[in-house]
């Protein structure tokens, strides 16, 4: 369960949001520059959070009343962002176990890798990997660390068409199996049916909805959002 | 004719640069060389030299990397006014440098009175040879290093941080690793520009022999009596200069091919 009440003011741009995340796959969606990454961001602790509060199963991970935060490092929270920012010099098996070290991280790192069908490419570089094989490692990192939730920065967008619709099915099963709020952020419409989860509409900094994906279908709560359903049904 | 002339220009510019090199090695036999190593005044320059180069690229290290992280992460007026200073020593001449390090450090200087009362005297001592080695190299690896941790993509650092590392682990796994052409560049420059250093040197720690009478010193001083081992310093000095170009270079080679998929 992650719950957040925030305010971030950055460049002039204010985002102003209080969310709750339940358990599996949350879609985020909403037109560029409304706030979707740096909602993320702010989770993570990599932007500064005007006013507001952060809690993770319980754990309060921000309090600005309180002026506490919790380092980045310590809010047991996984992010894959939008190019993986794999590391360069390490191998897939060593990114992989980045986040725990010793015996019991290679082997949870191997077993994930196993799990993700990547196992036979643990000893190569991200250089020499595909555009999918980067996603999936990415997101085998993010999990070998354990984390209490999951930030997703549009993990298919950076895919051609034939590898994002391949890797969308293995995503989305990973995600919906884990038994911790994950917050995907899509600019498209099969991701978010695919995942099956509420749907949250941000606009300007704001939320504009919290819907499930066929309420967001059948009426959607925008201009947005009926210009993101119109195209994914003229593609259907 | 006009096509000429820019290759007749080329031509001239590369003999001035050759020349000299050329002249250098032709003049020196390899006995000569070996005869002017034994030389009791090349011996105590050499390790002399090899001693406060190392001690010098070693503080370097230790003091300029925290001061180009800093500078790599926290952009602003204070960042900038830092660079201006660290860049200063590059372009001040080095008797300039010599004059300011007495004037600072020298008996009657800014902080020779405090540094008296501790016991420690500093102008003409190889500590002189250290600092002004320091002060007209440490320029070099700082600008190299801060160059390349700004070109570190943030977002590596982040996923690092999410994935639990704290600040050591995030610097010496991802940002040092990532950095490393940048940071062994410029220390390899940082250490050839301070083996190099003669006015400063001579002018804030002097001219002793086992003391502070480093390579180049030495050559100047050979210069009046014998010029063999001023000769097979300079050859020794020209082969090592050599040598850390050639390692540069295979650094950018080696960092090429890695680039490659």
């Amino acid at each position: 369960m992650l719950d957040l009440e925030l305010e971030v003011v950055r460049d002039g741009f204010v985002l102003e949001v209080s969310l709750s995340f339940s358990v599996g796959p949350t879609a985020l969606v909403g037109p560029n520059g409304a706030g979707k990454s740096t909602l993320l961001r702010a989770i993570l602790g990599a932007v500064p959070v005007r006013r507001g509060h952060i809690v993770l199963d319980g754990r309060t991970l921000l309090d600005t009343r309180r002026g506490m935060s919790v380092p980045g490092e310590e809010r047991c929270v996984g992010w894959v962002p939008q190019e993986y920012a794999l590391f360069p010099h390490l191998s897939v098996l060593e990114n992989t176990c980045f986040g725990r070290a010793g015996a019991a991280g290679r082997a949870r790192a191997g077993a994930v890798l196993d799990q993700l069908g990547l196992a036979s490419l643990a000893s190569r570089r991200p250089g020499a990997l595909s555009g999918g094989e980067r996603q999936k490692v990415a997101l085998a990192r993010a999990l070998a660390a354990e984390p209490r939730a999951l930030l997703l920065d549009e993990p298919l967008a950076a895919l051609d068409a034939d590898t994002r619709e391949t890797t969308r099915g293995l995503l989305v099963d990973t995600l919906r199996r884990l038994a911790i709020p994950s917050l995907v952020v899509t600019h498209e419409m099969r991701d978010v049916l695919a995942l099956g989860g509420p749907v949250v509409l941000l606009e300007a900094g704001r939320v504009r909805s919290t819907a499930s994906p066929e309420g967001f279908c059948a009426s959607p709560p925008s201009e947005f959002a009926r210009a993101l359903v119109k195209g994914y049904v003229q593609l259907t | 004719m006009l096509r000429v002339l820019p290759v007749v220009a080329a031509l001239l510019m590369i003999a001035v640069l050759a020349t000299p090199l050329l002249a250098l090695v032709l003049s020196t036999a390899p006995g000569e060389l070996v005869d002017g190593l034994r030389h009791p005044l090349a011996l105590s320059a050499l390790r002399l030299s090899l001693f406060t180069t190392s001690t010098s690229l070693g503080l370097t290290l230790l003091l300029g990397t925290p001061l180009a992280w800093w500078m790599a992460r926290h952009p602003g007026p204070a960042e900038r006014a830092a660079s201006t200073l660290v860049q200063l020593p590059i372009v001040v001449p080095p008797a300039v440098s010599g004059l300011a390090l007495l004037l600072a450090f020298g008996r009657r200087g800014l902080l020779g009175p405090l540094l008296d009362r501790a016991g420690w005297t500093l102008p003409f001592t190889t500590a002189a040879v250290v600092l002004a080695e320091l002060f007209v190299s440490a320029p070099f690896y700082v600008q190299s290093a801060a160059a390349a941790f700004r070109r570190l993509d943030e977002d590596l650092l982040w996923v690092a941080r999410s994935l639990g590392a704290g600040p050591a682990r995030r610097f010496f796994r991802v940002a040092l690793p990532l950095s490393r052409h940048g940071v062994v560049t410029g220390a390899a420059l940082s250490w050839a520009r301070a083996l190099g250093e003669f006015g400063a040197t001579l002018m804030f720690a002097g001219n002793l022999q086992g003391r502070t009478q480093t390579l180049p010193l030495a050559i100047y001083t050979a210069l009046e009596t014998d010029l063999r081992p001023a000769k097979a310093l300079s050859v020794v000095m020209v082969a090592v200069a050599l040598a850390v170009l050639l390692l540069l270079g295979r650094g950018t080679v080696l960092e090429a091919v890695r680039a490659r998929p």
